[in-house]
């Protein structure tokens, strides 16, 4: 009956692997598991992954396990169990061969029946060769107070039936709050943007390279000559283009203003221009758009091994990048379709990145959007996205 | 190791779940990666299980530089050469071994007792190094390729391994470990912590404490909300200010803001509420 839980966890979005539905399985087989409370904590922390999915596996068991029977392990049969899930797994067999670690050809030689025998025995060895002496016993040996029967929902544990118990700490939904991402803090921004660095050698000789000095000591047979090396400082360009007109971008206003405040102290090496809606073939250096004009080509004579990250939202009407004079500011008329500079961008810099702050699932009802993400790859603004780009800017 | 460090262990408030949730890690010798805010005691829990099971700790600080073989071993090439020169100590500069060093996790393998390894901020190194580490702890063995010797684990150590980033680790590294995500302690929870902290606390004090401090976490867009360890010292101010009445508490007034706000607008922000 475990097993039809375990395929509404998987059904119901959240990422659980049947390699993780064995380990469970072992600890039923261990005797690790001995109530439904148990139950509860353990698959939990088998089966799921990730605070964001905590709450739904609470509401999920509350659905399952609401009005099933307190005594619902001891008619439990794991072989029974298994055979079900296993049944119904291998109707993909590729799939459950990835899973579960073993060659797709042997998985497909063997019966049903052989596989569960296979896996029992799988089991079983890991049960003999288990060693059952340690297990480490909760709070009476550490907690001075002798608080060891708390419980999180503020229940006492024992005459309470661990059903009722389960139940309970399920419906207190306490990990709600967890469910969204994170909001994007300097920290957590911080972490996405750490990896973006390219290290060159810098500065004074003034570092002792052992590996070196060994080496022609080696070949000075033995006579000792220390070698220096520089130091490694990060030296890798950067140009920030940032889309700051339209009333489209005022939404994110604050966490494109995050982001850039804090690039200026990240970046050694900063460039920051600005454009509207899309880069035609020019761009500005000041903020105003007005004043200092720069123009595509001599930003396309950069060291093309500059990393050019574009923020913008990438939300306009089509002719603006699809025709001649598209351009929404008829004093600055361009001579060829927005789509052109942009191919041109993706020419002249390796390592692009185009950072939307609009939420990755409604990039798909503005047309501009997918026009621009044919030329460029285009990354969400959050931890995931930013992570993403970095990877992207920093191929070889 | 320094029986200092256990100190924590005594200070330790755990709950149900998390114990069931190590017992049953040890079991399937599986590691534990354990998330939550910082302040949520995750660190500590390792203190507390090695102290519980009387084992001995070894903790690896992972930093952001960090290479896999830092923390399995290191051949002492410097004091090889200066030896190979000036030959007066004790090691043989033609037996390579002398010169091999264990790092943490080469400690926990080799050692004769089971130990507890706790891994601790494994979210700071790169993606590349928590596969690679994970493969080790995996097989329970790696290699010295400068020996060409093999080491393999005598006891499998009991694994604990903390993250405090929001996003999630990588697939392969989910895979094989349990996880728990530690929730920030409700105010039940709190008054037992503050209880263990401080057995002398009038009641009163510790529940306007206790009420006011969870006011301010929710107070909006604060950035680093404040933590039990920010607690733990706020109280220990509150404590030494002759001058303070929990009174004061009750009207709005927040002495010593800058103990539980570290970030000069957050503190600002707080100022604000308490006007």
């Amino acid at each position: 009956m475990f097993s039809d839980f375990f395929l509404k966890l998987r059904d119901s979005g959240i990422p659980v692997s049947l390699k993780s539905f064995m380990t469970l399985q072992k600890a039923l087989y261990l005797g690790l598991i001995t109530s439904v409370y148990e139950f509860y904590v353990t698959a939990r922390s088998i089966l799921v992954k990730s605070e964001r999915y905590f709450d739904l596996y609470d509401k999920l068991f509350m659905a399952y396990f609401e009005g099933a029977d307190e005594p619902l392990l001891e008619g439990l049969n794991p072989d029974e169990d298994m055979a079900a899930l296993l049944e119904k797994w291998l109707k993909d067999p590729a799939a459950a061969a990835r899973e579960l670690d073993i060659d797709e050809l042997m998985l497909q030689k063997m019966s049903p029946d052989e596989l569960l025998e296979y896996f029992q025995k799988r089991l079983l060895d890991q049960k003999e060769q288990h060693d059952f002496g340690t297990k480490w016993i909760g709070t009476a040996g550490t907690s001075p107070t002798g608080h060891s029967g708390y419980h999180p929902s503020g229940m006492r544990v024992g005459g309470v039936s661990s059903r009722m118990q389960a139940l309970k700490v399920a419906g207190d939904r306490r990990f709600k709050d967890y469910t969204a991402d994170g909001p994007l803090t300097e920290s957590t921004m911080m972490e996405a943007l750490k990896r973006l660095r390219n290290m060159v050698p810098n500065g004074p000789r003034d570092r002792v390279d052992i590996d070196e000095t060994i080496t022609n000591t080696m070949k000075n047979a033995g006579e000792i000559e220390i070698i220096f090396k520089q130091s490694l400082k990060d030296r890798l360009k950067v140009v920030l283009a940032i889309d700051n007109g339209g009333i489209s971008m005022d939404p994110y206003v604050n966490i494109v203003k995050k982001l850039f405040d804090h690039a200026n102290s990240f970046f050694k090496d900063l460039k920051v221009v600005y454009f509207h809606n899309t880069i035609y073939d020019k761009v500005w250096t000041d903020p105003m758009r007005y004043k200092h004009p720069l123009k595509i080509e001599d930003l396309l004579k950069r060291d093309s091994e500059t990393r050019l990250i574009i923020v913008g939202d990438a939300s306009m009407s089509p002719y603006e990048l699809l025709y001649r004079n598209g351009i929404i500011h008829v004093e600055d008329r361009a001579d060829a379709p927005g789509l052109e500079y942009l191919k041109q961008i993706e020419k002249g810099f390796r390592h692009t990145a185009w950072l939307n702050p609009a939420p990755e699932y409604l990039w798909q009802y503005t047309k501009s959007i997918g026009i621009i993400r044919d030329i460029l790859p285009m990354f969400e603004i959050s931890l995931d996205g930013l992570e993403k780009a970095v990877a992207h800017l920093m191929v070889r | 190791m320094d029986n200092s460090n256990f100190k924590g262990a005594d200070n330790y408030v755990l709950d149900d779940e998390l114990s069931h949730i190590v017992n049953v890690s040890i079991a399937l010798e599986m590691p534990l990666l354990l998330k939550g805010e910082p302040g949520t005691g995750k660190t500590q829990l390792a203190h507390a299980v090695a102290s519980g099971l009387d084992m001995e700790l070894i903790v690896l600080n992972v930093k952001s530089s960090m290479k896999l073989i830092d923390a399995l071993y290191q051949y002492d090439t410097l004091t090889r050469l200066n030896d190979s020169r000036f030959g007066d100590s004790k090691r043989d500069v033609s037996n390579i071994e002398d010169y091999i060093k264990m790092g943490k996790i080469g400690r926990a393998f080799t050692s004769e007792k089971r130990q507890v390894l706790l891994i601790d901020e494994i979210d700071k190194a790169d993606t590349d190094f928590q596969d690679d580490m994970l493969d080790v702890l995996d097989q329970m063995e790696f290699d010295i390729t400068e020996i060409d010797k093999r080491i393999t684990a005598v006891n499998r150590p009991v694994i604990i391994i903390t993250s405090n980033s929001k996003k999630d680790l990588s697939d392969p590294f989910l895979g094989r470990c349990n996880f728990h995500h530690i929730a920030f302690p409700d105010k039940e929870l709190m008054h037992q912590i503050v209880d263990v902290h401080f057995p002398e606390i009038n009641k009163q004090l510790a529940e306007r404490v206790v009420e006011t401090f969870y006011t301010l976490r929710k107070l909006e867009d604060i950035e680093k909300k404040p933590a039990t360890r920010e607690l733990i010292n706020w109280i220990r101010a509150l404590e030494l200010e002759p001058e303070f009445n929990a009174h004061e508490l009750l009207s709005g007034k927040v002495p010593f803001p800058g103990i539980l706000f570290k970030r000069s607008e957050d503190l600002a922000k707080a100022k604000n509420f308490s006007g």
